[in-house]
């Protein structure tokens, strides 16, 4: 009795199974399996709302529901398993230019993941639905996908809604932890599941170069516009990857009631230093962080020696390295015999530098636009100025960050016609400005901004571009340890230098 | 309630081992409707799931799901296979979540995936196959895009060197008289398009016939167009690919397209490269030359990290189980507080105290003199990471060991006491023996989870000091997880997946290893008491 009945049971559910699969698969199944599946499909994704808009016969929405629903499993399956190589793979060279995102992205990173597999889904779902059902074409052909991190989704979300409003064209801002977009995209991109644009550091282009994720682009006439720093920053190969919009480099920040005028040469900073230690007015007249060698770099470069020789045209030789070069070792003396002095202290990190500057407890540091809005709200009275003169004039990193072009658009002639027509003009550059107030790129943009900015943005005029050469991992690695090692006493500078060296030069070949 | 269906459950599995139809559990018409409900519903999420997965060109992981949802639907229909109903399940997964990740990770670390190795060889050759070049005849267009009202493009190409212009539609390219400037519309109703309008147009304006003798000619950007030849082409049969604008023929070698000379087509591919990482381990002194100090600094960081944890932890436990002692909840609430805060803010925040700013670090200071250093010593650093991590860690131990210590049978004790045992000798020979039975197998997990704390290391000394003898990734500190880490993503040319999937393989088996010794230990200890 009880087994006829389960026959019976077992037959409803086999003929429900076979609905469902062929529902989701997208051939003709019974009106009510259809519903079914639309039914389950809708419970289990948020995104099967996404479906409504873009789907035109409404006999296929259940489908399409389904394909939907399935697309965003897929980006969120994705996300979930980056989300776990993302926090570990934040790498020396980014958290120094970008130490609150990254300290931000561990506990964020499943937040802003999951809304990248929602939204993400939209696209493909329009992708699904013109295959299957031709779309009479309308003039919002093509979304426009762009990455971005939350801080600039904000100040670019005006912009993009004005844009929409002239053109008629969709774009889509995802905002992503700023580390998530380079890491994302490398795995998401070749799946198919990429942006057309993103934005990003300049130090991010020979990695994503090498996995084949960007494409290059062509400004034109326009090159002209853009500080030649940035625009360098953004070559690789001989090819420009990007459409820098900011600049940043690290400035000597002085206090105005200890210092009252900035050091020109190093000589004077270190007399002013030792003289304010002596007086026991602070404890560290000047500082500097030991486990950052991209703080070091103006000292490097300040006393002759270099990372990469430079080629003619500005952009780096990466065959020519030069941590170990006579200037370089000079520069690891410099910095032994100033712990020696008392003039360095060892063990000082880059929050142990900075609040010290926000307490008085020291004159002078070498540190970035970044620090400004925490320094403001201390009420410390400072002057930034330019990085004084060693044996010759130093020349700190300047990060660029700037827009890129997926390999993997599906808009590509959109997307670069909105980073050539749209990005580099005038008006849009001066609106990221006061959004986003970095040192423009964008020559025209340079007048009439902020002091601090400016001050930060003399600085960066005279520096080099970060490298952005996939090798540059391991030359952070291998330089700060040598570094730390002279603070720490440990090794002599020139040994702690040359050893490093070596092991970098492995690394590059 | 919940009782009842224990005892039913467990009556149901003891009646179903004798095995015949007579042991099928009593049948509800609700038990069969919520099965079949609950079915329908993992049957939907799978075929949705298997679906995705071949979307994503993940076949293999596809079928499996398939094997899977068919085996637990067939365990869940089939009244004989009750036994396996609760079974099946949990074992199925274990596959597809432990041993599938692991056959995975030792394929991986036959091939050289990674960073310049991501993308699959189609992939890679796709995209080889949309690169132009401009030859040496190419002209370069301004264009201007048109569209009538029954979605029609044409397309005007100007030539800014020669003056010439063409209009081109789907029947080719004509020439055009074109005016000082462009018009507006042209006959049929095409409206003249602006750049983006134009831009958004891809598709349409990419099915245009736009050819000059042959050579498409391609919108390379929202102004200029291109007569373009391909750059590259591949030839299945004998796997080669040629760059038609240099002739130069490439081969792939492991993953690169390479030309007999040397030079080299970015972006690879990922391919099987052999026991190549595996060579690397034992050959790059890089990996070699810190290995056995990494390797010696992580068994005694691990063994110190339970020993510290347990002793402390114990002693706790021993004090708080005292009957004698007064306001036991608020101590225990107290003395377990650090368990409840998040060990990355704890290890944070203990790192702070340790460093220069921080009241550890100047009070050491003023102890030791100035030269003293929590980061600069390796063996100072290697004491405060210890210290950090029974901190972290003897809460846990304190709490099983409250609830061992409750198990542990009274009478033993009286008897003891009459025998004239010191408090001692009382705890050695009775207490820590019958506590390390229940105990050890915890010991043990505890064990394997610091042989692998990659977070504390790096939250709190990120391997640091460094090493000064060598120049390799390794620092002081480093454990071989963190120090897999560094020469896998920190260190070399971009993360090296294929390497870390080697050593993480290694890992792997020197954790099994030991735990099994561990296993094999604590059986022994069962049979001796």
């Amino acid at each position: 009795m009880t087994n006829k009945l389960f026959r019976r049971f077992s037959l409803i559910l086999a003929v429900m199974m076979m609905a469902l699969v062929l529902a989701a698969c997208g051939e003709t199944a019974t009106p009510n399996a259809t519903t079914a599946a639309a039914t389950t499909a809708a419970a289990t994704s948020a995104a099967a709302t996404t479906a409504a808009p873009t789907t035109a016969a409404a006999t296929t929405a259940a489908t399409t529901a389904v394909a939907t629903t399935a697309v965003a499993t897929t980006a969120a399956t994705t996300a979930a398993t980056t989300a776990v190589t993302t926090v570990v793979a934040t790498t020396a060279a980014t958290t120094a230019a970008t130490t609150t995102a990254a300290t931000t992205a561990a506990v964020t990173t499943a937040a802003p993941t999951t809304t990248a597999a929602a939204t993400t889904a939209a696209p493909t779902t329009a992708a699904v639905a013109t295959t299957a059902t031709p779309i009479p074409q309308a003039s919002s052909e093509g979304n426009l996908v762009i990455w971005v991190d939350d801080g600039r989704a904000k100040a670019l979300q005006p912009l993009i809604d004005n844009f929409v409003k002239q053109n008629g064209i969709k774009v889509t801002l995802q905002t992503l932890a700023f580390g998530d977009i380079r890491d994302q995209l490398k795995l998401a991109g070749p799946a198919g599941k990429g942006p057309d644009i993103i934005v990003g550091a300049n130090d991010w282009v020979g990695e994503l170069v090498t996995n084949g994720v960007i494409d290059p682009l062509d400004l034109g006439a326009k090159a002209k516009s853009f500080d030649p720093v940035s625009t360098n920053g953004f070559t690789y190969n001989g090819k420009l990857y990007g459409v820098p919009y900011g600049t940043e480099a690290v400035a000597m920040l002085y206090n105005k009631d200890l210092v009252p005028n900035p050091p020109k040469t190093w000589d004077e900073l270190k007399t002013i230093a030792k003289q304010l230690q002596d007086s026991g007015k602070v404890p560290q007249g000047y500082t500097l962080q030991q486990d950052s060698p991209y703080h070091t770099y103006a000292l490097l470069t300040g006393f002759g020696g270099y990372i990469f020789a430079k080629n003619p045209d500005g952009t780096y030789n990466p065959k020519d390295f030069g941590l170990d070069s006579a200037g370089g070792k000079a520069y690891a003396e410099q910095i032994d015999s100033m712990v020696k002095a008392g003039l360095l202290k060892k063990d000082v990190t880059g929050s142990i530098m900075e609040d010290a500057f926000k307490k008085g407890q020291t004159a002078m540091i070498i540190d970035g636009p970044w620090f400004i809005k925490d320094l403001k709200a201390s009420g410390v009275k400072y002057g930034v100025a330019n990085i004084p003169t060693m044996t010759t004039t130093p020349r700190p990193f300047v990060g660029v960050q700037g827009f890129m072009l997926s390999s993997f658009g599906k808009n590509k002639l959109l997307a670069k016609t909105f980073l050539t027509d749209f990005i580099a003009t005038d008006d849009t550059m001066k609106a990221i400005y006061t959004a986003d107030p970095r040192f423009p790129a964008w020559i025209p943009t340079q007048a009439g901004i902020d002091a601090d900015v400016a001050a930060f943005g003399a600085s960066a005029k005279t520096g080099d571009p970060l490298p952005n050469v996939p090798q540059m991992s391991g030359v952070w690695d291998n330089w700060g340890k040598s570094v730390t090692l002279i603070f720490q006493q440990q090794v002599a500078p020139d040994k702690a230098v040359t050893d490093a060296s070596t092991a970098i030069r492995a690394k590059l070949q | 309630m919940l009782q009842q269906q224990l005892e039913r459950s467990s009556n149901n599995s003891g009646g179903n081992k004798g095995g015949g139809a007579q042991s099928r559990p009593s049948f509800s018409l609700r038990g069969l409707g919520l099965r079949l409900l609950g079915l329908a519903v993992i049957d939907a999420v799978a075929s949705l799931f298997v679906i995705t997965l071949f979307g994503d060109g993940l076949p293999i992981v596809a079928v499996a799901i398939i094997l899977i949802t068919i085996v637990v639907n067939w365990v869940f229909l089939s009244e004989q296979l009750y036994a396996l109903r609760w079974l099946t399940p949990g074992v199925l997964l274990l596959i597809l979540m432990v041993v599938y990740p692991l056959i995975y990770t030792i394929y991986s670390s036959f091939t050289n995936y990674g960073d310049s190795h991501r993308l699959t060889k189609d992939q890679v050759i796709a995209q080889l196959k949309t690169q132009t070049y401009q030859g040496a005849n190419g002209a370069t267009y301004s264009w201007t895009a048109y569209r009538s009202p029954d979605n029609k493009f044409k397309i005007i190409l100007q030539n800014p060197t020669t003056n010439k212009s063409f209009i081109g539609d789907e029947s080719g390219l004509k020439p055009y008289d074109a005016p000082a400037t462009l018009p507006a519309t042209l006959d049929g109703g095409f409206q003249k398009l602006t750049p983006f309008a134009a831009a958004s147009q891809e598709k349409q304006l990419a099915a245009l016939n736009l050819k000059n003798d042959q050579v498409a000619i391609q919108l390379i950007s929202s102004s200029q167009a291109q007569e373009l030849l391909s750059k590259y082409s591949f030839d299945p049969a004998t796997d080669k690919l040629t760059d038609l604008e240099s002739k130069v023929v490439y081969t792939p070698v492991k993953g690169t397209f390479t030309s007999s000379d040397g030079r080299e087509i970015q972006p690879g591919f990922t391919s099987l490269v052999g026991g190549e990482n595996y060579g690397r381990i034992f050959s790059d002194s890089n990996i070699t030359a810190p290995f056995f100090g990494v390797f010696v600094w992580t068994i005694v960081f691990a063994a110190m990290s339970v020993l510290l944890t347990f002793a402390f932890g114990l002693s706790m436990a021993l004090v708080l189980n005292d009957p004698q002692l007064p306001l036991k909840p608020l101590f225990r609430s107290l003395i377990f507080i650090p368990y409840t805060i998040p060990s990355f803010i704890s290890a944070l925040v203990w790192a702070g105290l340790f460093s220069i700013i921080g009241p550890v670090g100047i009070f050491s200071k003023t102890i030791f003199g100035d030269a003293f250093s929590w980061q600069a010593d390796p063996n100072w650093a290697k004491v405060m990471l210890l210290f950090i991590n029974t901190w972290l860690g003897y809460p846990y131990m304190m709490l099983i060991c409250l609830g061992a210590l409750q198990s542990i049978p009274t009478d033993m004790f009286e008897a003891a006491i009459l025998d004239g045992a010191t408090a001692i000798q009382k705890f050695f020979s009775l207490t820590l023996p019958l506590l390390l039975v229940s105990v050890a197998p915890l010991l043990i997990a505890s064990f394997a989870f610091n042989f692998n704390n990659f977070g504390l290391i790096n939250l709190v000394t990120k391997g640091g000091p460094p090493d000064s003898a060598t120049t390799t990734p390794a620092g002081k500190t480093d454990i071989l997880i963190s120090y897999t880490f560094n020469l896998a993503f920190a260190s070399g040319k971009g993360s090296d997946l294929g390497l870390a999937s080697t050593i993480s393989f290694f890992i792997f088996l020197i954790v099994a290893g030991i735990t099994i010794f561990n296993f094999r230990f604590t059986k022994r200890l069962e049979e001796v008491f």
